[in-house]
């Protein structure tokens, strides 16, 4: 059985109005329509006011993030976006169904983030108590907060309830069901270790290497209890590491039905965790992906070459003076991966940060979005500053008085984002500029949505320092897709973790239910499959956290389906 | 009449026998025929001992532990592979603070060990060996110091502005190089020259050197190559030359190999 919210793709593709004559207009597929959406929003750094405050500007500029989610269950796709500042406020933007929105974040009660204790850096949605309705976690420097979604616009801060009132640096998170009971459990990745940022009572809280730093923040896993209680399993899971966290990605790499891990980290190894499926993981780092010493910022999930095994893209630090290059980690179906990120031309993107898989155009084929930048202010460069630093004999790199203060120079700043084309899981081709998507803001966090339900993609940036861009698809008619929304029955009600695959005209794609975990970036829930010129499915198969599988037939392309979990069995 | 054979092959065997380095150094070339990389490396550090100023020991001790962290761990080797050679060269110098061209092969083995570091680790690396190239220099001005410190630098990002040093050093080793017999490897020096120049923006400097150069070497394909491209396509070439992340080639045996 299957919901079909009726949203016919002919009706709503009005693309020639928009873009109107202009050739290179008609060329152009991503409009920027923040101001005319009725987004007001911008994001401040947090300026701390303690002895490292000089020094601590130039490696805080974080905290400006995305996270989308239909909270208020119409159909259509809000957001919410965080401010660090410490007056400043986080806004929930609720859709008007017409690509304006509306910032309900105080009526709702999550506005308020930041205060003298605690600044905002990612946000993250979660089905926590399987009500059918996104609680919104806000992660901070400082403590978190976890707010439950009351059903009626409002929600309610349950933060200490729940377990999770304790200090920690976080900065990305990601919700699923590590031991498929049903309820989704929270790993949440911290940056700094949990030292009082804002009154150190030390100065040794900076990264002590910038290769091999093990005195960041690490991963805390906390199970849930399913009656809204949250433990700290990270040790008995076998996940606990001191990195320097940025974004933790959940995904089946060995198609055995359970999600495992990676994590990537700042200043040292990114991690890969196998699900051993008895409620621990395995640190197989090693073995899958070998030992590096890159600046690991942001981690996603994808299928990019629709071989039935989810990839990873992870972003490094790529400039002039650091070439570290990203990875793409092609599955190899072993539990080990190869980095295919320079042949396929996903090698540089600068200072990277969120990124994010999603097929644009609809060719069936993840396209990439890739966000970067650091720091963007005067003339004058940081580099030589930093070089000057660490070529320095036996210095104490996590002690923050002998880092350089940034002052108003630049670093990696005002570099032009990327959004690569893939052309059938072989080369990625960026095409931002022909798109009107390479801005040169410090963009931090990827939201990707159909906010319109056109069937095309959207998307929202956040930009550190700087105001959000939202940018809406308005590519011409013509390819095919499909939408799918999910609902868990004896899996977690939001379905994290569920694998999609979809067969239409002789190919066969995969999707996922994501549960956020990229940097500063959270997207739809909704699983999107772009279908090219396939206009029937073959077949759509499901396989749900809780093992069982399901198969659909004759579904209609170019639609959202709302697919409940047990429903296709009791049917036939 | 065997007892003053005996002896007389003793006595020619002490005439014409080789020094303990140059055996020591034969033997660790034998024992890196045969993999026996501990014993090789460890013969190798005999010859260089004995003559710490001989940089052909230096060379191929150095290239002797390339292959070895090649061979056991792949593609650049580990980090840790290239301790061992640091190391040495460390106390060698220590203990003979006027060879030359001890300093010189110390740096190349910091340049031996970039492309299995990390990105920080790699400017570390290739300013401790930029160092090491300096005091070989100043020890022994000769045409290979000024060559590759000039090169050296050319490897730096542009905002280091280090570029200009190196056009100033590979000047000089020009000067060098045109006051004694012309070596074939000395169209090395044309090419990175031109490579300077480019990458200070001075793009006729560049043209220059290399069609000077193309003069005197008319076969030397790089600097055919650097003056057939032009734009992006030069500048991708010239890149792809210097390119932090690419193993450069440190063995020396041109220097005693080419007539």
């Amino acid at each position: 059985m299957k919901t079909s919210i009726g949203i016919a793709a002919a009706g709503v593709l009005a693309v020639a109005a928009v873009v109107g004559a202009d050739s290179q207009m008609v060329d152009r597929w991503f409009t920027d329509v923040t101001r005319q959406a009725g987004i007001r929003h911008r994001h401040t750094n947090r300026i701390f006011d303690n002895p490292y405050a000089k020094i601590m500007a130039g490696y805080t500029a974080l905290g400006a993030s995305v996270a989308v989610a239909d909270f208020d269950r119409d159909g259509f796709d809000d957001f919410f976006l965080t401010d660090s500042s410490e007056t400043g406020k986080n806004r929930l933007y609720r859709n008007q169904h017409n690509f304006t929105f509306t910032d309900v974040g105080e009526q709702a009660g999550v506005a308020n983030g930041n205060d003298p204790a605690n600044a905002s850096a990612a946000a993250l949605w979660l089905d926590f108590n399987n009500d059918g309705w996104p609680d919104l976690l806000v992660l901070r420097f400082g403590c978190n907060q976890l707010f439950q979604n009351l059903g009626n616009g409002r929600f309610r801060d349950v933060t200490r309830e729940a377990g999770l009132d304790r200090y920690l640096n976080s900065i990305t998170a990601t919700a699923f069901d590590y031991d498929h009971d049903g309820y989704v459990d929270l790993l949440i990745g911290a940056y700094f270790q949990p030292v009082n940022l804002f009154k150190p009572d030390t100065p040794r809280f900076f990264p002590e290497s910038f290769e091999t730093a093990k005195n960041g923040g690490g991963v805390v896993l906390y199970r849930n209890n399913g009656a809204g209680v949250f433990t700290d399993v990270t040790a008995k899971a076998g996940l606990k590491q001191s990195g320097w966290t940025l974004s933790v990605g959940h995904g089946d790499a060995d198609n055995d039905g359970w999600d495992d891990l990676y994590v990537a980290c700042d200043f040292g190894t990114d991690r890969f965790f196998h699900n051993e499926r008895n409620g621990t993981f395995k640190d197989i780092t090693e073995r899958a992906i070998g030992i590096d010493t890159k600046k690991g910022m942001n981690v996603d999930w994808g299928d990019f070459d629709n071989d039935g095994l989810l990839d990873i893209y992870v972003t490094n630090i790529t400039d002039d003076y650091m070439r570290e290059g990203n990875f793409l980690w092609r599955n190899n179906g072993d539990l080990t991966f190869s980095d295919v990120a320079r042949e396929t031309g996903a090698y540089d993107t600068g200072w990277g940060w969120g990124a994010k898989f999603f097929d644009y155009d609809n060719d069936g084929w993840l396209d990439l979005y890739v966000l970067n930048g650091w720091v963007s202010a005067g003339k004058e460069s940081y580099v030589p500053d930093i070089f000057a630093m660490i070529t320095k004999p036996d210095i104490d790199l996590s002690d923050a008085r002998n880092w350089p203060a940034m002052g108003n120079k630049s670093l990696s700043g005002y570099q032009k984002k990327r959004l690569f084309h893939n052309n059938q899981g072989q080369i990625f081709r960026d095409e931002a500029r022909r798109h009107g998507m390479d801005s040169q803001l410090d963009g931090r966090g990827v939201g990707v949505a159909d906010f319109d339900n056109d069937g095309r993609l959207d998307v929202i940036v956040s930009n550190a320092n700087g105001e959000p861009i939202l940018y809406r698809n308005t590519m011409p008619p013509g390819a095919h897709w499909i939408e799918f929304l999910l609902e868990g029955g004896k899996s977690n009600r939001a379905a994290v973790g569920a694998q999609i695959r979809v067969t239409a005209g002789g190919q066969k794609r995969l999707g996922f239910v994501n549960g956020g975990g990229s940097f500063a970036g959270q997207s739809s829930a909704r699983v999107h499959f772009g279908l090219g010129n396939a206009a029937a499915i073959d077949a759509v198969e499901v396989r749900w956290p809780s093992g069982l599988v399901e198969t659909y037939r004759g579904l209609e392309v170019n639609r959202l389906h709302c697919l409940h979990e047990g429903a296709q069995k009791k049917k036939s | 009449m065997r007892l003053p054979i005996v002896v007389l092959l003793m006595v020619l065997s002490g005439v014409a026998a080789a020094p303990p380095s140059e055996t020591a150094y034969h033997d660790g070339i034998r024992e890196l025929s045969a993999r026996n990389w501990d014993r090789a490396l460890e013969l190798f550090e005999v010859a260089l001992q004995a003559e710490p100023d001989n940089i052909r020991y230096g060379s191929e001790y150095r290239q002797a532990a390339l292959l070895r962290a090649k061979t056991l761990h792949g593609r650049e080797g580990k980090p840790e592979d290239f301790d061992r050679t640091l190391k040495f060269f460390e106390q060698l110098t220590a203990k003979s603070p006027g060879a030359a061209n001890a300093y010189l092969n110390q740096g190349f083995a910091y340049v031996d060990k970039i492309p299995a570091a990390g990105a920080i680790t790699q400017v570390i690396l290739a300013n401790t060996a930029l160092g090491h190239f300096t005091k070989s220099v100043q020890l022994r001005p000769s045409w290979i110091g000024y060559y590759t410190r000039g090169v050296s630098y050319l490897f730096w990002p542009k905002i280091f502005g280090r570029a200009k040093l190196g056009v100033e050093d590979l000047k000089t080793a020009l000067k060098i190089q045109q006051e004694g017999p012309r070596k074939p490897y000395y169209s090395r020096t044309w090419v990175a020259l031109g490579d300077g120049y480019w990458k200070t923006d001075d793009l006729d400097m560049a043209r220059a050197a290399w069609t000077e150069g193309l003069k005197e070497f008319p076969d030397c394909k790089p600097l055919e190559e650097r003056l057939a491209k032009q734009g992006d396509d030069l500048k991708s070439l010239i890149e792809d030359a210097l390119d932090p992340n690419k193993r450069v080639d440190t063995n020396l045996k041109d220097l005693w190999v080419t007539p």
